[in-house]
């Protein structure tokens, strides 16, 4: 018993360590770096604050220990354990991906052009879909936490950070990690099926830092900055394709106008396309959490239950009907 | 004081050596006492699997000799000769790795593989050949060639026959045989010699001779899989490890390692199976229950564990057969991605196509061989040879259809490409039917891979 308590809290604090130490985590360690960077950059340009100046107001401890905050830091803890608990429920990407290529090769002729393009080619493309399939749903699931009642009860966890940090983004209720981990094996599982089908034993994943490069490239240009109290806009041009800090920093604002804006991960285009793009701007000064929110709800009781009863009422209020009932972001409101 | 000292010194030395021998005894398929009743020849231990050691002698000749392209009655000679003073012609002594037996008769005399083959029919070619017949016909057919290669049907003799003997011959007998109804209570009883005047009794030696054909050194639970794997291949690194009685030369009979137990080797040092020790343990377990009954009438509950641990034995030893089918469905498929790559680029293809054919032959030698094991494989049969066809696709999409008046006919088949893919369809076949874990040369494999390198999914992070 005291081996199984040992091997679990050496597994915790693994996992725990694993955040910052390695390049598919948001929070990673070089992001962190490479984040505050461009943050201080942007103050000394764009607010004139000289270096020290810049540190003092990026780090603000009215900020970074604020009950909002601190309930993030509690919950960074508290979600691995229960992470780790979940992780045999979880859908294994390998098994849905050799379901695909056997099905594929059972149904379907591989093309032959898949010979006349080099293993480079094959492995550049492999990862740009790779990052836009992912992008895509991202951009898809979120939407719809938004929209679902019964997933909104578990994603407004999220939106009822008053204070906006990098760890912010680990302010989530596990019940939301588990769709998430969902969503990543369907998403990276068929993809990799289809492009192993037609590309066999060529394709290869470039990576850098352990991760998808596409997606390291964007967090060290400072994907850290969303949940921040950084505003940067990339102005309308480049926001028109992809989604800036100062964009998803809208979408946690308590005005009505944000409300349901900028679901986007990386992409824009897919906000474009549904008609829920935002555009930011260097001078925004927004208030994040829900409107009329009360202090409780940073209480670690609240964060991790109040999501189940919010769902059960939810689903008595509309009579089981827990996926169609419309405008549920504002219901805090 | 001295003296007690010394007395003491002794006792705990004898008692050591004792235990030694008693756990040496345990793990070794060797030393086996005497429990025939009134036994009075010479002899001190009872296993004997000389007969099936001079077999694989017998196979690993007749397979050099098809690949060096020698006429049909030296390959003969071997297969279904008895005559005495055949050189073995494989293994031989290399630098490094001497070699006790130079001469088949010196392991036992007036054996051969024909006489030993199966006799039932095999689907998996055309012309309604039993297993015998089509060894023969392998045979004659590889002596016409050069080499052993039929560039125009793409079957390389060497390997198919090699493959299919391994089957045939050591496979078949072993588990439809010596691990079937040979241990019926009433065939060969323990309670008598095997033959009058012999060592063993009828149980111990039908053990013993299903041990012989799997063709694993006696001290194999003494080695690792990649030591059993360098004895076969006689890496000279690996003589000390095979020269278990520190005689100097390795013994043909105790020490080497041959046919499926070199196979079950070479899938087990990839780490994800066990097939060698298993399928030994099960041999060595079963030797033990034997020896116990001392020359009894094995009772009914000592036959039926007995056959418990047969049971393993040919589990584990139908699925690594298995495995090799998985392992050469996938280098056949390697080997269509390349000729395609070639022929989409005007290239030579000489080279690649005599190892697509090199390694049609074992796959096909191994997928034959699945069906000499006593068992109806029913539909999974019929799909394994509807896959594979008669022959490798040829580069003008024909296949081997028939054999008219002795000759292999074809005629227009799948294309190269759909043939690659029934290769996957193959793989697939020995998981869901045979459950095969090693499965080297997955063409899957890549799918793993790729899932590894994007890392888990399991992480409570928000857009």
């Amino acid at each position: 018993m005291i081996e199984w308590w040992l091997g679990f809290i050496h597994t915790w604090f693994t996992e725990l360590t694993g955040l910052v130490s390695q390049g598919n985590k948001r929070i990673f360690v070089g992001y962190l770096i490479s984040a505050t960077m461009i943050a201080v950059l942007w103050l000394m340009w764009q607010r004139r604050l000289n270096f020290a100046g810049a540190l003092a107001w990026l780090f603000q401890p009215k900020i970074w220990w604020s009950n909002s905050s601190r309930s993030d830091y509690q919950m960074m803890f508290i979600n691995q354990p229960i992470m780790l608990l979940f992780s045999p429920l979880m859908l294994s990407k390998l098994a849905l991906a050799t379901a695909l290529f056997y099905t594929l090769t059972d149904w379907v002729t591989r093309p032959l052009w898949s010979f006349d393009i080099s293993t480079f080619w094959v492995s550049v493309i492999f990862t740009s879909c790779l990052f836009v399939v992912d992008d895509a749903s991202r951009y898809y699931l979120h939407r719809l936490m938004h929209q679902w009642p019964v997933l909104w009860a578990f994603h407004r966890v999220h939106h009822t950070a008053e204070s906006l940090t990098p760890f912010t983004v680990l302010r989530t209720h596990p019940i939301e990690g588990l769709l998430f981990g969902l969503r990543s094996a369907l998403a990276q599982g068929l993809l990799i099926g289809v492009f192993v089908f037609v590309f066999a034993d060529r394709v290869t994943l470039l990576s850098l830092l352990g991760a998808n490069a596409v997606t390291a490239v964007l967090n060290l240009l400072g994907s850290n900055l969303r949940h921040s109290p950084v505003p940067i806009s990339y102005g309308k041009t480049l926001e028109r394709w992809l989604i800036s800090p100062a964009q998803h920093q809208i979408h946690h604002s308590q005005a009505r106008q944000h409300w349901d804006k900028n679901f986007g991960a990386f992409i824009a285009l897919w906000d474009r396309l549904g008609g829920t793009l935002e555009y930011g701007s260097n001078t925004q000064t927004l208030s994040y959490g829900l409107v009329g929110q009360r202090p409780t709800e940073h209480q670690l009781v609240n964060l991790y239950w109040q999501p189940f009863k919010r769902c059960w009422q939810s689903f008595r209020r509309h009579k089981g009907d827990l996926i169609s009932a419309p405008n549920v972001t504002s219901e805090t409101s | 004081m001295n003296k007690t000292l010394l007395s003491i010194a002794v006792a705990a030395s004898f008692v050591l050596s004792g235990q030694a021998q008693a756990g040496a005894h345990a793990e070794i398929y060797a030393d086996f006492p005497i429990t025939v009743k009134n036994y009075t020849g010479t002899k001190t231990h009872s296993e004997a699997y000389t007969g099936q050691i001079a077999r694989h002698t017998l196979h690993n000749s007749a397979k050099k000799l098809v690949s060096k392209g020698a006429s049909l009655e030296q390959i003969k000679a071997y297969f279904s000769g008895k005559d005495e003073g055949r050189k073995i012609i494989d293994p031989v002594s290399k630098d490094g790795f001497p070699m006790l037996q130079t001469h088949v008769d010196k392991i036992s005399k007036g054996k051969n593989l024909s006489g030993k083959a199966y006799k039932g029919l095999i689907s998996g070619m055309p012309g309604s050949l039993t297993g015998a017949e089509l060894l023969e016909l392998m045979l004659e057919k590889a002596a016409a060639t050069e080499k052993g290669f039929d560039p125009l049907t793409g079957y390389d003799y060497t390997q198919l026959f090699s493959k299919f003997a391994m089957g045939a011959v050591f496979y078949n007998q072993a588990v439809d045989n010596y691990l079937d109804e040979k241990l019926a209570a009433d065939v060969n009883p323990n309670s008598k010699a095997y033959k009058e005047g012999k060592p063993y009794t009828g149980k111990e030696h039908v053990w013993d001779e299903a041990f012989g054909y799997f063709g694993a050194p006696a001290h194999t639970l003494a080695l690792t899989a990649e030591e059993v794997y360098g004895i076969a291949k006689q890496k000279s690194d690996s003589f000390a490890k095979a020269d278990h009685n520190g005689d100097g030369k390795v013994s043909l009979v105790t020490e080497m390692a041959y046919a499926h137990a070199y196979y079950a080797a070479s899938f087990d040092k990839g780490g994800k199976t066990k097939y060698l020790h298993t399928i030994v343990q099960a041999f060595i377990d079963g030797r033990n229950l034997i020896t116990s009954a001392n020359g009894e009438a094995l009772t009914d509950s000592q036959r039926s564990e007995l056959r418990a641990y047969a049971q393993v034995i040919k589990t584990q030893w139908q699925r690594l057969i298995a495995e090799a089918v998985f392992k050469y469905a996938g280098s056949v498929y390697g080997d269509i991605e390349k000729l395609e790559t070639i022929i989409a680029a005007n290239g030579d293809v000489v080279k690649v196509y005599r190892t697509y054919a090199k390694h049609w032959g074992e796959l096909k030698g191994f997928a034959l061989a699945l069906e000499t094991g006593g068992v109806n494989l029913g539909e999974t049969g019929v799909k394994m040879n509807r896959l594979l066809g008669y022959s490798p696709v040829l580069l003008g999409n024909t296949q081997v259809a028939a054999l008219v008046d002795g000759e292999f006919v074809q005629s227009s088949s799948v294309s190269l490409s759909e043939y690659r893919v029934q290769m996957i369809k193959l793989q697939k076949l020995m998981i869901d039917d045979f459950a095969v874990e090693a499965r080297n040369k997955d063409v899957t494999a890549n799918l793993a891979d790729l899932v590894d390198s994007l890392g888990q999914a399991m992480a409570a992070e928000n857009d």
